[in-house]
Order: C-alpha cells, then sequence, then structure tokens
C-alpha cells in the first residue's frame, strides 16, 4: 500500500492509500467514478486510457493510464475528460468534434480529446508553418486507435480549429 | 513380481532423477547460467582464451532482452521472438522516441507487472550505431570494441557498461512473463573483465 495525493482537473484527491499495483485506470474508473476515461486494450496501443499529465513547467503530455500504476501519478498534476468544460461550456475543440461528426461510439475520443488539447497547448507555445500542419496532426494523434470513424473526422476536426486561430497557432 | 526385481525397479527410478542432479552440479548450473572466468583456464593460448570467454559473453549480447533494444533499424523489438515493439513507437530524435509516444511515458521506472510492463528509469533505445541486430558474433565484438560504434567507450568503461549499469542490469530482472539474460550481471562483469585482460580477442 502506499499513499496516493494527486491533482485532477484542478482538484486535489487524497492523501489516501492505494494498492502499489493498482492501475491508473483503475483509480479513476474504479475508486474515484470518472468513467470518461475508457480501458480499451490493457497495452497501451490504442490510448483510449489516456489523459494530460501537467509538468511544472507549463508544458503538458499524454499519458496512458491502463499500463502505469496510479501510485506514478503521486504529487502530479493531471487532467481527464470529464475536466475539458467548464460550467458547461464545451470547449473549441469539443465542438469541433461535434461539429465535424468527429466520433461515433465515443470510446476512443477521450484519448483524441486529451491528445489533441495538448497538441493545441504546444503550438500555442510554439507555432508551426501551415505547410506543416497536416503533418504536425497526424503525427500527434499517431498511435490513437479508432475502429468506427477512420480518423479523417477528429483529423478535420483539430484541423478546423487551429485554422480558426492562426495567429495563435501558426507562424 | 520377486523383491529382488522391485528392489532392481526401485534402484533404477531412484538412480534416474540422482544422475541428473549429479551431472547439474557438476555443470555448475542450470543450463541457461554462464559460464565462470575460471572454467576457461585450460584453454592455454591467451587469444583463444580471450576469444571463447567473449563467446560466452555473446549469450548475454545476443539475448532479445538485450537485442531488442539494439536494433538494427530505428524501432524496437519486443518479446522472446523479438518481434517488431506493439505499439509502433521509433526511436525519434534521442533515443527516448518521438513527441507523443516518448518511451517513458509507457516504461515507468520500475517493471510494472500486473500489466506486464518492462521498465526502468533510464528506458530508451541504444543509439543507433549500437545497433547489432542481425550481426554474427564476429561482428557485435568487433563493434563493441570500436570506439566510434560503442558510445565512445574505452575498455575500461566497457566492463562498468555491461557490469554495472542499471538498464543493462534490468535484462536479470524484466519482470513477469520476460526470460532473463543467462547468469547474473555480476558473473556477466567477471567475464567482460577477463575478456578485456586478455587482449579482447574476438571469434571468428
Amino acid at each position: 500500500m502506499t499513499t496516493l495525493s494527486v491533482t485532477i482537473n484542478g482538484k486535489a484527491y487524497g492523501p489516501r492509500e492505494v494498492r502499489d499495483e493498482l492501475s491508473m485506470n483503475d483509480f479513476l474508473r474504479e475508486y474515484l467514478g470518472m468513467t470518461g476515461t475508457k480501458f480499451g486494450c490493457g497495452a497501451a496501443q490504442c490510448l483510449s486510457c489516456a489523459i494530460i499529465v501537467d509538468n511544472r513547467d507549463g508544458s503538458s503530455y499524454t499519458s496512458p493510464t491502463c499500463i502505469v500504476p496510479a501510485i506514478n501519478f503521486n504529487g502530479k498534476s493531471i487532467r481527464t475528460v470529464e475536466g475539458h468544460a467548464k460550467n458547461g461550456e464545451l470547449t473549441a475543440l469539443q465542438k469541433a468534434f461535434i461539429e465535424h461528426f468527429a466520433f461515433q461510439c465515443g470510446y476512443c475520443t477521450a484519448g483524441f480529446l486529451n491528445e489533441s488539447q495538448v497538441l493545441l497547448e504546444r503550438l500555442a507555445k510554439k507555432r508551426i508553418a501551415r505547410a506543416d500542419l497536416d503533418k504536425t496532426i497526424g503525427e500527434a494523434l499517431d498511435g490513437h486507435l479508432c475502429r468506427c470513424t477512420g480518423y479523417v473526422k477528429y483529423h478535420e476536426a483539430v484541423r478546423a480549429v487551429i485554422l480558426a486561430d492562426p495567429g495563435r497557432y501558426l507562424s | 513380481m520377486k523383491l529382488s526385481s522391485w528392489v532392481q525397479l526401485f534402484v533404477a527410478v531412484v538412480a534416474l532423477p540422482v544422475g541428473a542432479l549429479t551431472a547439474y552440479a557438476v555443470s555448475g548450473g542450470p543450463s541457461d547460467g554462464l559460464a565462470s572466468v575460471e572454467s576457461f583456464s585450460s584453454i592455454a593460448d591467451t587469444t583463444a582464451r580471450s576469444a571463447a570467454i567473449f563467446t560466452e559473453l555473446g549469450k548475454v549480447l545476443t539475448h532479445p532482452r538485450c537485442l531488442n533494444c539494439h536494433p538494427a533499424g530505428d524501432r524496437p523489438r519486443q518479446g522472446d521472438v523479438s518481434r517488431l515493439h506493439q505499439p509502433p513507437v521509433e526511436r525519434g530524435p534521442d533515443g527516448y522516441g518521438l513527441p507523443a509516444m516518448r518511451c517513458p511515458i509507457c516504461h515507468q521506472g520500475a517493471n510494472y507487472d500486473p500489466a506486464g510492463m518492462p521498465g526502468n528509469a533510464i528506458w530508451h533505445l541504444a543509439p543507433r550505431e549500437m545497433g547489432w541486430e542481425g550481426k554474427t558474433l564476429a561482428e557485435i565484438c568487433a563493434q563493441i570494441k570500436d570506439p566510434a560504434r560503442n558510445g565512445n567507450r574505452s575498455p575500461h568503461d566497457l566492463i562498468e557498461h555491461i557490469g554495472d549499469d542499471h538498464l543493462v542490469g534490468w535484462a536479470w530482472a524484466p519482470g513477469y512473463g520476460r526470460r532473463p539474460v543467462p547468469g547474473t550481471q555480476k558473473q556477466a562483469r567477471a567475464l567482460v573483465e577477463a575478456w578485456v585482460n586478455t587482449g579482447s580477442a574476438c571469434p571468428n
């Protein structure tokens, strides 16, 4: 047993004792009832379980939760799909996902949303050339598996958000 | 059955495993161990002895636990069959993966056995020039001695890398479902040391 304290979507959870072998995915879904993060393959291949980890330096990255122990997130600040909308207001990215019909069953959507959000935040800090946009989106979302949509609509949604505010994301 | 026949049968049944255990003891350990440095002392010629020691060390260097992260290309391999790593990750600019799939994101600081996930604090690929997938033992030997292809390591550095490095050491404690490298890291260190001290000769 190890003590776990973690900030999730801006709210502190813990300290609480958890089993050393408890996965972060199980902690979120079974302990906290935050079932927006999915369990897909259990092998970090589909990335439907991916959440955002916020570093102290302001950068962020996504991490699978199915193969990472919960205690490895001790002291960290993370964001899940439940934390995107504020006061019922969807983010521009979430609205774009809906407008572009980017998801169908929704099982992979949390992972795509988190990955896309990290991409947007990265581009806001370091813009890229318009010519590199599609390649950048492709590389960022690479690895997330979807069995329903064929991926195109996800890419279109993310591209639309970026192109709607080119001064912020593109050089 | 006569009593004498039962005795003969009993002796035969007992003798077989005892004989096997005796052979085990003579061999110095399980068949997946490493031979001791002393066991090569019967080879009088120093160069031949050195090459023989490297051949023994080859059991470590060519084992999947080592080979999988010393690939010829930019993709690691996994498993005892050394299949291409799934998910399809790549080396990236620094050996720690591409921006969206950094090795340490999944491979955490220690093995996570509930998910069968190996881990180490500095999990990453060996540099491309240190890849020896598909090479013969002689080729690996030449490569491992070449500072341009061994991370600019001196012979002493090689002893430390194989003998003391904790990521290399992971290979002997790879976690659930994975076959460890033969012997122990301490035994491997002794072999590297003996190989270096006998002139670092390469097998043919």
